[in-house]
Protein backbone atom coordinates (compact mmCIF):
# COMPACT_ATOMS: atom_id res chain seq x y z
CA UNK A 1 0.00 0.00 0.00
CA UNK A 2 1.14 3.67 -0.91
CA UNK A 3 0.09 6.71 1.08
CA UNK A 4 0.85 9.86 -0.10
CA UNK A 5 0.36 13.19 2.13
CA UNK A 6 -1.11 15.07 -0.89
CA UNK A 7 -3.46 18.07 0.26
CA UNK A 8 -2.07 20.28 3.37
CA UNK A 9 -5.02 21.05 6.22
CA UNK A 10 -4.88 24.41 4.41
CA UNK A 11 -5.71 22.95 1.38
CA UNK A 12 -8.45 20.57 2.24
CA UNK A 13 -10.55 23.76 4.25
CA UNK A 14 -9.96 26.10 1.34
CA UNK A 15 -11.58 23.12 -1.02
CA UNK A 16 -14.56 22.49 0.76
CA UNK A 17 -15.02 26.32 1.85
CA UNK A 18 -14.67 26.75 -1.80
CA UNK A 19 -17.10 24.20 -2.79
CA UNK A 20 -19.26 25.36 -0.47
CA UNK A 21 -19.87 28.95 -1.66
CA UNK A 22 -19.40 27.53 -5.46
CA UNK A 23 -22.58 25.60 -4.76
CA UNK A 24 -24.59 28.54 -3.08
CA UNK A 25 -23.43 30.34 -5.84
CA UNK A 26 -24.87 28.22 -8.71
CA UNK A 27 -28.10 27.36 -6.67
CA UNK A 28 -28.88 30.97 -5.83
CA UNK A 29 -27.96 31.95 -9.79
CA UNK A 30 -29.94 29.03 -10.69
CA UNK A 31 -32.81 30.23 -8.66
CA UNK A 32 -32.81 33.69 -9.74
CA UNK A 33 -32.14 33.42 -13.55
CA UNK A 34 -35.26 31.31 -13.60
CA UNK A 35 -37.32 33.07 -11.15
CA UNK A 36 -37.38 30.01 -8.99
CA UNK A 37 -39.47 30.90 -5.93
CA UNK A 38 -39.75 28.00 -4.91
CA UNK A 39 -36.17 27.15 -4.28
CA UNK A 40 -34.64 30.02 -3.03
CA UNK A 41 -36.80 33.19 -3.08
CA UNK A 42 -35.41 36.37 -5.20
CA UNK A 43 -35.37 39.01 -2.85
CA UNK A 44 -33.15 36.22 -0.12
CA UNK A 45 -31.29 34.96 -3.57
CA UNK A 46 -29.94 38.39 -4.62
CA UNK A 47 -28.24 39.03 -1.13
CA UNK A 48 -26.56 35.49 -0.78
CA UNK A 49 -25.10 35.12 -4.14
CA UNK A 50 -23.59 38.84 -3.98
CA UNK A 51 -22.26 38.26 -0.70
CA UNK A 52 -21.20 34.72 -1.66
CA UNK A 53 -19.38 36.55 -5.10
CA UNK A 54 -17.31 38.25 -2.82
CA UNK A 55 -16.27 35.92 -0.66
CA UNK A 56 -15.72 33.75 -3.79
CA UNK A 57 -13.32 36.38 -5.03
CA UNK A 58 -11.46 35.54 -1.63
CA UNK A 59 -11.74 32.25 -2.09
CA UNK A 60 -9.82 32.69 -5.42
CA UNK A 61 -7.63 35.46 -3.83
CA UNK A 62 -6.48 32.67 -1.28
CA UNK A 63 -5.87 29.73 -4.00
CA UNK A 64 -3.25 31.92 -5.98
CA UNK A 65 -1.36 32.82 -2.84
CA UNK A 66 -1.57 29.30 -1.70
CA UNK A 67 -0.26 28.18 -4.89
CA UNK A 68 2.69 31.05 -5.28
CA UNK A 69 3.61 30.70 -1.66
CA UNK A 70 2.07 27.33 -0.15
CA UNK A 71 4.36 25.54 -2.64
CA UNK A 72 0.88 24.19 -4.11
CA UNK A 73 1.56 26.24 -7.40
CA UNK A 74 4.01 23.65 -8.83
CA UNK A 75 1.14 21.06 -9.43
CA UNK A 76 -0.80 23.38 -12.06
CA UNK A 77 2.45 23.57 -14.34
CA UNK A 78 1.68 22.19 -17.78
CA UNK A 79 4.47 20.48 -19.23
CA UNK A 80 4.04 21.27 -23.21
CA UNK A 81 6.29 18.80 -23.97
CA UNK A 82 4.50 15.72 -22.45
CA UNK A 83 1.08 17.21 -22.81
CA UNK A 84 -0.22 15.61 -26.25
CA UNK A 85 0.70 12.41 -25.42
CA UNK A 86 -0.43 12.51 -21.83
CA UNK A 87 -3.54 13.59 -22.79
CA UNK A 88 -4.24 11.11 -25.52
CA UNK A 89 -3.19 8.57 -22.65
CA UNK A 90 -5.43 9.77 -19.86
CA UNK A 91 -8.79 9.93 -22.79
CA UNK A 92 -7.88 6.48 -23.88
CA UNK A 93 -8.18 5.25 -20.59
CA UNK A 94 -11.07 7.39 -19.38
CA UNK A 95 -12.97 6.00 -22.95
CA UNK A 96 -11.80 2.51 -22.79
CA UNK A 97 -8.93 1.17 -20.73
CA UNK A 98 -11.42 2.16 -17.39
CA UNK A 99 -13.88 -0.84 -18.88
CA UNK A 100 -11.48 -3.47 -19.05
CA UNK A 101 -9.41 -3.15 -16.37
CA UNK A 102 -6.48 -1.34 -18.30
CA UNK A 103 -3.96 -0.01 -16.05
CA UNK A 104 -3.87 3.56 -14.68
CA UNK A 105 -1.44 5.39 -17.02
CA UNK A 106 -0.92 8.12 -14.43
CA UNK A 107 0.27 7.41 -10.86
CA UNK A 108 -0.08 9.73 -7.96
CA UNK A 109 2.79 11.01 -6.25
CA UNK A 110 3.81 13.71 -3.81
CA UNK A 111 5.26 15.75 -7.33
CA UNK A 112 2.68 15.11 -9.55
CA UNK A 113 -0.53 14.74 -8.01
CA UNK A 114 -2.61 15.77 -10.85
CA UNK A 115 -3.07 14.24 -14.35
CA UNK A 116 -2.51 16.04 -17.55
CA UNK A 117 -6.22 16.25 -18.13
CA UNK A 118 -6.77 16.95 -14.74
CA UNK A 119 -4.03 19.78 -14.49
CA UNK A 120 -5.69 21.33 -17.92
CA UNK A 121 -9.01 21.58 -16.61
CA UNK A 122 -8.16 23.43 -13.62
CA UNK A 123 -5.78 25.35 -14.85
CA UNK A 124 -8.55 26.23 -17.27
CA UNK A 125 -11.28 26.68 -14.52
CA UNK A 126 -8.82 28.36 -11.69
CA UNK A 127 -6.79 30.67 -13.62
CA UNK A 128 -8.90 31.16 -17.05
CA UNK A 129 -12.94 30.76 -15.84
CA UNK A 130 -12.61 31.69 -12.99
CA UNK A 131 -11.26 35.14 -12.73
CA UNK A 132 -13.81 36.15 -16.00
CA UNK A 133 -16.54 34.97 -13.74
CA UNK A 134 -15.67 37.14 -10.42
CA UNK A 135 -14.41 40.08 -12.54
CA UNK A 136 -17.86 39.96 -14.46
CA UNK A 137 -19.70 39.08 -11.29
CA UNK A 138 -18.23 42.50 -9.96
CA UNK A 139 -19.00 44.29 -12.99
CA UNK A 140 -22.94 43.36 -12.06
CA UNK A 141 -22.03 45.31 -8.99
CA UNK A 142 -20.58 48.46 -9.90
CA UNK A 143 -22.73 48.14 -13.07
CA UNK A 144 -24.03 51.89 -12.75
CA UNK A 145 -20.25 52.73 -13.16
CA UNK A 146 -19.42 51.63 -16.35
CA UNK A 147 -20.73 52.64 -19.75
CA UNK A 148 -23.63 52.39 -21.06
CA UNK A 149 -22.50 50.61 -24.04
CA UNK A 150 -19.54 48.83 -25.72
CA UNK A 151 -19.03 48.22 -29.33
CA UNK A 152 -22.76 49.70 -29.79
CA UNK A 153 -23.86 46.97 -27.41
CA UNK A 154 -25.34 47.55 -23.85
CA UNK A 155 -22.56 47.08 -21.59
CA UNK A 156 -24.30 45.21 -18.95
CA UNK A 157 -26.10 43.05 -21.38
CA UNK A 158 -22.35 41.97 -22.54
CA UNK A 159 -22.02 41.43 -18.99
CA UNK A 160 -24.76 39.05 -18.07
CA UNK A 161 -23.75 36.91 -21.39
CA UNK A 162 -20.30 36.73 -20.18
CA UNK A 163 -20.95 35.66 -16.12
CA UNK A 164 -23.83 33.34 -17.49
CA UNK A 165 -21.78 30.96 -20.01
CA UNK A 166 -19.26 31.32 -17.82
CA UNK A 167 -21.36 29.76 -14.74
CA UNK A 168 -22.85 27.38 -17.55
CA UNK A 169 -19.54 25.49 -18.43
CA UNK A 170 -18.57 25.98 -14.76
CA UNK A 171 -21.69 23.86 -13.90
CA UNK A 172 -20.74 21.62 -16.15
CA UNK A 173 -17.24 21.04 -14.75
CA UNK A 174 -18.72 20.98 -11.19
CA UNK A 175 -20.40 17.63 -12.68
CA UNK A 176 -17.47 16.07 -14.66
CA UNK A 177 -15.26 16.98 -11.24
CA UNK A 178 -17.95 15.26 -8.88
CA UNK A 179 -18.10 11.98 -11.18
CA UNK A 180 -13.79 11.61 -11.81
CA UNK A 181 -13.10 11.95 -8.15
CA UNK A 182 -14.97 8.44 -8.22
CA UNK A 183 -12.75 6.81 -11.26
CA UNK A 184 -9.75 6.35 -8.33
CA UNK A 185 -9.09 2.86 -7.39
CA UNK A 186 -11.92 3.09 -5.71
CA UNK A 187 -14.92 5.64 -6.32
CA UNK A 188 -13.81 7.00 -2.50
CA UNK A 189 -10.17 6.78 -3.07
CA UNK A 190 -9.99 10.51 -4.24
CA UNK A 191 -13.01 11.60 -1.74
CA UNK A 192 -11.28 10.33 1.03
CA UNK A 193 -7.95 12.19 0.40
CA UNK A 194 -9.66 15.18 -0.04
CA UNK A 195 -10.88 14.66 3.60
CA UNK A 196 -7.85 13.67 4.97
CA UNK A 197 -5.54 14.49 3.06
CA UNK A 198 -3.62 11.26 2.62
CA UNK A 199 -3.68 9.80 -0.60
CA UNK A 200 -3.71 5.82 0.04
CA UNK A 201 -3.66 3.37 -2.62
CA UNK A 202 -3.57 -0.55 -2.07
CA UNK A 203 -1.78 -1.43 -5.59
CA UNK A 204 1.51 0.16 -5.47
CA UNK A 205 1.30 1.45 -8.71
CA UNK B 1 -49.43 93.25 -69.30
CA UNK B 2 -46.37 90.93 -69.54
CA UNK B 3 -44.45 91.41 -72.89
CA UNK B 4 -42.20 88.59 -74.42
CA UNK B 5 -38.70 90.34 -74.61
CA UNK B 6 -38.72 88.64 -78.12
CA UNK B 7 -41.30 90.73 -79.32
CA UNK B 8 -39.53 94.05 -77.75
CA UNK B 9 -38.34 95.42 -80.52
CA UNK B 10 -35.16 96.76 -78.85
CA UNK B 11 -33.88 93.52 -77.73
CA UNK B 12 -34.24 90.01 -79.80
CA UNK B 13 -31.31 88.20 -81.18
CA UNK B 14 -30.86 91.23 -83.95
CA UNK B 15 -28.87 92.86 -81.47
CA UNK B 16 -25.24 93.75 -82.73
CA UNK B 17 -23.90 95.10 -79.24
CA UNK B 18 -22.76 92.13 -76.52
CA UNK B 19 -24.19 93.69 -73.80
CA UNK B 20 -27.52 94.31 -75.37
CA UNK B 21 -27.82 90.78 -76.16
CA UNK B 22 -26.72 89.63 -73.00
CA UNK B 23 -29.50 91.91 -71.28
CA UNK B 24 -32.32 90.18 -73.31
CA UNK B 25 -30.79 86.56 -72.15
CA UNK B 26 -31.15 87.52 -69.08
CA UNK B 27 -34.46 88.49 -68.95
CA UNK B 28 -35.80 85.69 -70.91
CA UNK B 29 -34.33 83.78 -68.01
CA UNK B 30 -35.87 85.61 -65.57
CA UNK B 31 -39.23 85.25 -67.29
CA UNK B 32 -39.06 81.41 -67.52
CA UNK B 33 -37.92 81.24 -64.02
CA UNK B 34 -41.82 83.50 -63.19
CA UNK B 35 -43.00 81.10 -65.51
CA UNK B 36 -41.66 77.84 -63.47
CA UNK B 37 -42.16 79.33 -60.00
CA UNK B 38 -46.12 80.46 -60.65
CA UNK B 39 -46.84 76.99 -62.46
CA UNK B 40 -45.36 75.12 -59.09
CA UNK B 41 -47.19 77.67 -56.98
CA UNK B 42 -50.35 76.43 -58.75
CA UNK B 43 -49.40 73.04 -58.62
CA UNK B 44 -48.83 73.36 -55.05
CA UNK B 45 -51.68 75.27 -54.84
CA UNK B 46 -54.04 72.51 -55.95
CA UNK B 47 -52.31 69.79 -54.15
CA UNK B 48 -53.15 71.75 -50.76
CA UNK B 49 -56.79 72.25 -51.83
CA UNK B 50 -56.91 68.73 -52.69
CA UNK B 51 -55.32 67.82 -49.77
CA UNK B 52 -57.88 70.19 -47.26
CA UNK B 53 -60.97 68.69 -48.95
CA UNK B 54 -59.36 65.35 -47.84
CA UNK B 55 -58.78 66.48 -44.70
CA UNK B 56 -62.49 68.27 -44.61
CA UNK B 57 -63.95 64.82 -44.96
CA UNK B 58 -62.20 63.15 -41.68
CA UNK B 59 -61.90 66.01 -39.58
CA UNK B 60 -65.48 66.80 -38.05
CA UNK B 61 -63.92 70.45 -37.03
CA UNK B 62 -64.42 70.75 -40.72
CA UNK B 63 -67.91 70.01 -40.69
CA UNK B 64 -70.61 72.42 -41.08
CA UNK B 65 -72.35 73.25 -37.40
CA UNK B 66 -68.14 72.93 -36.29
CA UNK B 67 -67.06 75.98 -38.22
CA UNK B 68 -69.13 78.08 -36.36
CA UNK B 69 -67.37 76.78 -32.75
CA UNK B 70 -63.88 77.03 -34.32
CA UNK B 71 -63.93 80.73 -34.94
CA UNK B 72 -64.07 81.20 -31.81
CA UNK B 73 -62.21 77.95 -29.85
CA UNK B 74 -59.24 77.68 -32.67
CA UNK B 75 -57.68 80.39 -30.43
CA UNK B 76 -55.01 79.47 -27.90
CA UNK B 77 -56.45 81.93 -26.01
CA UNK B 78 -60.03 80.97 -25.21
CA UNK B 79 -60.49 80.53 -21.51
CA UNK B 80 -62.09 82.03 -18.75
CA UNK B 81 -61.66 82.43 -14.91
CA UNK B 82 -64.37 79.96 -13.12
CA UNK B 83 -66.09 82.15 -10.59
CA UNK B 84 -66.29 79.84 -7.88
CA UNK B 85 -62.85 77.63 -8.60
CA UNK B 86 -60.98 80.70 -9.35
CA UNK B 87 -59.04 78.70 -12.08
CA UNK B 88 -58.30 79.29 -16.00
CA UNK B 89 -60.95 76.71 -17.98
CA UNK B 90 -59.33 76.39 -21.28
CA UNK B 91 -61.76 76.32 -23.61
CA UNK B 92 -59.13 76.17 -26.67
CA UNK B 93 -58.91 73.10 -29.33
CA UNK B 94 -55.97 72.64 -30.57
CA UNK B 95 -57.02 71.62 -34.45
CA UNK B 96 -53.98 69.59 -35.01
CA UNK B 97 -54.19 67.51 -31.94
CA UNK B 98 -57.60 67.13 -32.35
CA UNK B 99 -57.00 65.78 -36.42
CA UNK B 100 -54.28 63.01 -34.81
CA UNK B 101 -56.85 62.31 -31.90
CA UNK B 102 -59.37 59.02 -32.07
CA UNK B 103 -62.03 61.51 -32.22
CA UNK B 104 -61.39 63.24 -35.14
CA UNK B 105 -64.32 61.96 -37.04
CA UNK B 106 -66.51 63.49 -34.67
CA UNK B 107 -68.09 67.29 -35.33
CA UNK B 108 -68.59 69.23 -31.94
CA UNK B 109 -71.88 68.89 -31.92
CA UNK B 110 -71.54 65.55 -31.96
CA UNK B 111 -70.94 65.47 -28.29
CA UNK B 112 -72.02 68.80 -27.10
CA UNK B 113 -74.98 68.75 -28.58
CA UNK B 114 -77.08 71.25 -26.84
CA UNK B 115 -77.53 74.50 -25.46
CA UNK B 116 -74.68 75.72 -27.48
CA UNK B 117 -76.74 77.48 -30.10
CA UNK B 118 -77.09 81.03 -27.85
CA UNK B 119 -73.76 82.99 -28.66
CA UNK B 120 -72.58 83.45 -25.40
CA UNK B 121 -73.26 80.60 -24.43
CA UNK B 122 -75.67 80.08 -21.30
CA UNK B 123 -73.73 79.65 -18.18
CA UNK B 124 -75.80 76.32 -17.59
CA UNK B 125 -74.18 74.93 -21.18
CA UNK B 126 -70.94 74.23 -19.51
CA UNK B 127 -73.07 71.62 -16.93
CA UNK B 128 -73.46 69.19 -19.66
CA UNK B 129 -73.26 65.21 -18.74
CA UNK B 130 -70.87 63.59 -21.19
CA UNK B 131 -70.79 60.01 -20.63
CA UNK B 132 -67.77 58.34 -22.61
CA UNK B 133 -69.68 54.32 -21.60
CA UNK B 134 -72.90 55.67 -22.77
CA UNK B 135 -71.87 57.21 -25.79
CA UNK B 136 -69.47 54.45 -26.85
CA UNK B 137 -71.93 51.76 -26.46
CA UNK B 138 -74.30 53.89 -28.67
CA UNK B 139 -71.95 54.00 -31.29
CA UNK B 140 -70.65 50.73 -30.96
CA UNK B 141 -71.64 50.04 -34.73
CA UNK B 142 -69.29 52.95 -36.12
CA UNK B 143 -66.52 51.03 -34.43
CA UNK B 144 -66.41 52.61 -31.10
CA UNK B 145 -64.61 50.49 -28.94
CA UNK B 146 -66.65 49.13 -25.91
CA UNK B 147 -65.65 50.82 -22.47
CA UNK B 148 -68.10 48.76 -20.25
CA UNK B 149 -65.38 46.52 -19.02
CA UNK B 150 -63.10 49.17 -18.59
CA UNK B 151 -65.36 51.04 -16.45
CA UNK B 152 -65.84 48.35 -14.09
CA UNK B 153 -61.44 48.27 -14.19
CA UNK B 154 -61.84 52.10 -13.31
CA UNK B 155 -65.32 51.44 -10.40
CA UNK B 156 -62.65 49.50 -8.40
CA UNK B 157 -60.02 52.04 -8.52
CA UNK B 158 -58.60 54.47 -6.50
CA UNK B 159 -59.90 57.42 -7.73
CA UNK B 160 -63.36 55.90 -7.00
CA UNK B 161 -63.20 54.07 -3.98
CA UNK B 162 -61.49 56.90 -1.70
CA UNK B 163 -64.13 59.54 -3.44
CA UNK B 164 -61.77 61.46 -5.14
CA UNK B 165 -63.77 65.33 -6.20
CA UNK B 166 -65.24 65.37 -9.28
CA UNK B 167 -62.82 62.47 -10.46
CA UNK B 168 -64.25 60.72 -14.30
CA UNK B 169 -62.71 60.12 -17.32
CA UNK B 170 -61.68 63.68 -18.24
CA UNK B 171 -59.59 64.09 -15.28
CA UNK B 172 -56.90 61.87 -17.03
CA UNK B 173 -58.60 61.66 -20.44
CA UNK B 174 -58.69 64.70 -23.03
CA UNK B 175 -61.18 63.32 -25.44
CA UNK B 176 -60.46 66.64 -28.13
CA UNK B 177 -56.36 64.85 -28.06
CA UNK B 178 -56.72 61.45 -26.86
CA UNK B 179 -54.79 58.64 -29.43
CA UNK B 180 -53.87 55.43 -28.74
CA UNK B 181 -50.01 54.65 -28.90
CA UNK B 182 -48.83 54.78 -32.57
CA UNK B 183 -45.99 52.36 -33.63
CA UNK B 184 -43.60 55.33 -34.61
CA UNK B 185 -43.80 56.31 -30.93
CA UNK B 186 -40.79 55.59 -28.64
CA UNK B 187 -41.08 53.92 -25.10
CA UNK B 188 -39.75 56.72 -24.00
CA UNK B 189 -42.27 58.80 -25.39
CA UNK B 190 -45.49 56.07 -24.37
CA UNK B 191 -44.13 56.06 -20.98
CA UNK B 192 -43.49 60.07 -20.54
CA UNK B 193 -46.95 59.83 -22.34
CA UNK B 194 -48.92 58.19 -19.70
CA UNK B 195 -46.92 58.61 -16.72
CA UNK B 196 -47.67 62.61 -17.53
CA UNK B 197 -51.14 62.27 -17.03
CA UNK B 198 -50.36 60.81 -13.53
CA UNK B 199 -48.00 63.73 -12.90
CA UNK B 200 -50.57 66.52 -13.63
CA UNK B 201 -52.23 65.97 -10.59
CA UNK B 202 -49.98 64.07 -8.62
CA UNK B 203 -47.20 66.90 -8.14
CA UNK B 204 -46.10 65.93 -4.85
CA UNK B 205 -44.24 63.20 -6.37
CA UNK B 206 -42.18 65.70 -8.77
CA UNK B 207 -39.18 65.18 -6.62
CA UNK B 208 -35.78 63.21 -6.85
CA UNK B 209 -36.76 60.92 -4.54
CA UNK B 210 -40.75 60.48 -4.92
CA UNK B 211 -42.82 60.01 -1.58
CA UNK B 212 -43.70 56.24 -1.15
CA UNK B 213 -40.83 55.50 -4.06
CA UNK B 214 -38.05 55.47 -1.73
CA UNK B 215 -37.46 51.43 -1.97
CA UNK B 216 -37.15 51.69 -5.57
CA UNK B 217 -33.93 51.81 -6.82
CA UNK B 218 -32.78 55.11 -9.21
CA UNK B 219 -36.87 55.55 -9.17
CA UNK B 220 -36.11 58.43 -11.77
CA UNK B 221 -34.37 55.40 -14.00
CA UNK B 222 -37.31 53.28 -13.62
CA UNK B 223 -39.91 56.16 -14.04
CA UNK B 224 -38.09 56.90 -17.63
CA UNK B 225 -39.35 53.21 -18.95
CA UNK B 226 -42.07 51.94 -16.76
CA UNK B 227 -45.90 53.11 -16.39
CA UNK B 228 -46.63 54.52 -13.97
CA UNK B 229 -49.95 51.49 -14.29
CA UNK B 230 -47.53 49.28 -14.62
CA UNK B 231 -47.25 48.87 -10.82
CA UNK B 232 -50.42 50.90 -9.64
CA UNK B 233 -52.64 48.24 -11.19
CA UNK B 234 -53.65 44.77 -10.48
CA UNK B 235 -51.61 41.69 -11.97
CA UNK B 236 -54.15 39.45 -12.87
CA UNK B 237 -56.33 40.10 -15.86
CA UNK B 238 -54.11 42.08 -17.77
CA UNK B 239 -54.50 42.40 -21.40
CA UNK B 240 -51.80 43.70 -23.90
CA UNK B 241 -54.29 46.39 -25.34
CA UNK B 242 -54.82 48.83 -22.94
CA UNK B 243 -53.69 49.57 -19.31
CA UNK B 244 -56.34 48.52 -16.88
CA UNK B 245 -57.93 51.28 -15.27
CA UNK B 246 -58.24 49.58 -11.55
CA UNK B 247 -55.68 52.11 -10.36
CA UNK B 248 -54.43 50.49 -6.87
CA UNK B 249 -53.69 52.81 -3.78
CA UNK B 250 -49.84 52.78 -2.44
CA UNK B 251 -50.39 49.66 -0.22
CA UNK B 252 -51.60 47.42 -2.41
CA UNK B 253 -49.18 48.01 -5.76
CA UNK B 254 -46.76 45.74 -7.13
CA UNK B 255 -43.40 45.94 -5.03
CA UNK B 256 -41.73 43.00 -6.13
CA UNK B 257 -39.00 43.31 -8.45
CA UNK B 258 -39.04 39.92 -10.12
CA UNK B 259 -41.96 40.55 -11.27
CA UNK B 260 -40.48 43.23 -13.45
CA UNK B 261 -37.51 41.47 -13.52
CA UNK B 262 -37.68 38.04 -14.61
CA UNK B 263 -38.88 35.76 -18.18
CA UNK B 264 -42.87 36.14 -18.73
CA UNK B 265 -43.21 39.49 -16.37
CA UNK B 266 -46.75 40.07 -16.37
CA UNK B 267 -45.83 43.44 -15.00
CA UNK B 268 -44.42 44.38 -18.38
CA UNK B 269 -46.00 42.09 -20.67
CA UNK B 270 -48.05 44.92 -22.11
CA UNK B 271 -45.50 47.52 -22.84
CA UNK B 272 -42.86 44.79 -23.80
CA UNK B 273 -45.01 43.37 -25.96
CA UNK B 274 -45.12 46.43 -28.20
CA UNK B 275 -41.64 46.87 -27.12
CA UNK B 276 -40.38 43.69 -28.98
CA UNK B 277 -42.65 44.82 -32.36
CA UNK B 278 -41.04 47.52 -32.34
CA UNK B 279 -37.74 46.42 -31.87
CA UNK B 280 -38.01 44.03 -34.36
CA UNK B 281 -39.14 46.94 -36.79
CA UNK B 282 -35.89 49.14 -35.64
CA UNK B 283 -33.00 46.49 -34.94
CA UNK B 284 -34.03 43.78 -37.29
CA UNK B 285 -34.38 39.75 -36.20
CA UNK B 286 -31.27 39.43 -35.48
CA UNK B 287 -30.88 41.78 -32.65
CA UNK B 288 -34.19 41.36 -31.64
CA UNK B 289 -33.21 37.57 -30.98
CA UNK B 290 -30.61 38.46 -29.16
CA UNK B 291 -32.24 40.71 -26.84
CA UNK B 292 -34.88 38.30 -26.48
CA UNK B 293 -36.69 38.56 -23.26
CA UNK B 294 -34.15 40.42 -21.89
CA UNK B 295 -34.48 41.57 -18.56
CA UNK B 296 -32.08 43.51 -16.37
CA UNK B 297 -31.05 41.38 -13.36
CA UNK B 298 -29.34 38.98 -14.89
CA UNK B 299 -30.58 40.39 -18.66
CA UNK B 300 -30.47 37.30 -20.21
CA UNK B 301 -33.63 35.31 -20.37
CA UNK B 302 -32.73 34.07 -23.92
CA UNK B 303 -34.59 30.99 -24.16
CA UNK B 304 -32.44 29.89 -26.55
CA UNK B 305 -29.11 29.73 -24.53
CA UNK B 306 -30.91 28.58 -21.62
CA UNK B 307 -32.13 25.17 -23.66
CA UNK B 308 -28.87 25.09 -25.18
CA UNK B 309 -27.31 25.18 -21.42
CA UNK B 310 -29.52 23.15 -20.30
CA UNK B 311 -28.94 20.32 -22.87
CA UNK B 312 -25.65 20.54 -22.63
CA UNK B 313 -26.19 19.97 -18.70
CA UNK B 314 -28.31 17.37 -19.36
CA UNK B 315 -26.30 15.51 -21.82
CA UNK B 316 -23.20 15.81 -19.95
CA UNK B 317 -25.20 14.02 -16.92
CA UNK B 318 -26.43 11.24 -19.06
CA UNK B 319 -22.75 11.03 -20.30
CA UNK B 320 -21.53 10.09 -16.98
CA UNK B 321 -24.44 7.93 -16.06
CA UNK B 322 -23.57 5.72 -18.96
CA UNK B 323 -19.64 6.18 -18.54
CA UNK B 324 -20.68 5.49 -14.41
CA UNK B 325 -23.00 2.29 -15.54
CA UNK B 326 -20.55 0.72 -17.86
CA UNK B 327 -17.68 0.87 -15.34
CA UNK B 328 -20.36 -0.61 -12.25
CA UNK B 329 -21.00 -3.46 -14.93
CA UNK B 330 -16.95 -3.98 -16.03
CA UNK B 331 -16.44 -4.59 -12.15
CA UNK B 332 -19.45 -6.91 -11.57
CA UNK B 333 -18.63 -8.89 -14.37
CA UNK B 334 -14.96 -9.17 -12.79
CA UNK B 335 -16.17 -10.07 -9.88
CA UNK B 336 -18.38 -12.99 -11.00
CA UNK B 337 -15.87 -14.33 -12.61
CA UNK B 338 -13.17 -14.26 -10.17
Amino acid sequence: MTAFYLYPLWLRLWHWLNALIFVTLLVTGVSMHFTLNWLIPFDVAVPIHNTAGVLLTGSWLLFVIGNLWGGNGKHYLINLRTLPKDLIAQTRYYLHGIFVGAPHPFHVSAEHKLNALQTLSYVGVMYGLMPVLILSGWAFLFSTSLPETLFGIGTVWIIAIVHLVVAWMLALFLIVHSYIITTGETPTTNLKAMVTGWHKEQSSG
Amino acid sequence: MLVSPLSDPRSGFSCLAYGQCGTALRRLLLLALLALTASAFALSTAASYGAAAQTAKKSGLLKEDSRDCMRCHWMETMAYRDRETGKIVNLSIDRDAYRHSVHHELACSDCHDRGYSHYPHRTSSADEALQCVECHEEREDDGAPNLVGLHHEYEKSVHVTEEVEDFSCFSCHNPHTFHPVSAGESIAQVVAETNGTCLDCHTELLTPVPKGHEWLPRPQAHWGSVRCLDCHTPLEGRITERPSHNVLAAEDSNQLCVECHSKGSALLSQLYNYRTEQARDEKGFFAQAIYNDAYIVGMTRNPWMDWIGLGVILLMILGVAAHGYARYRFHREQETSK
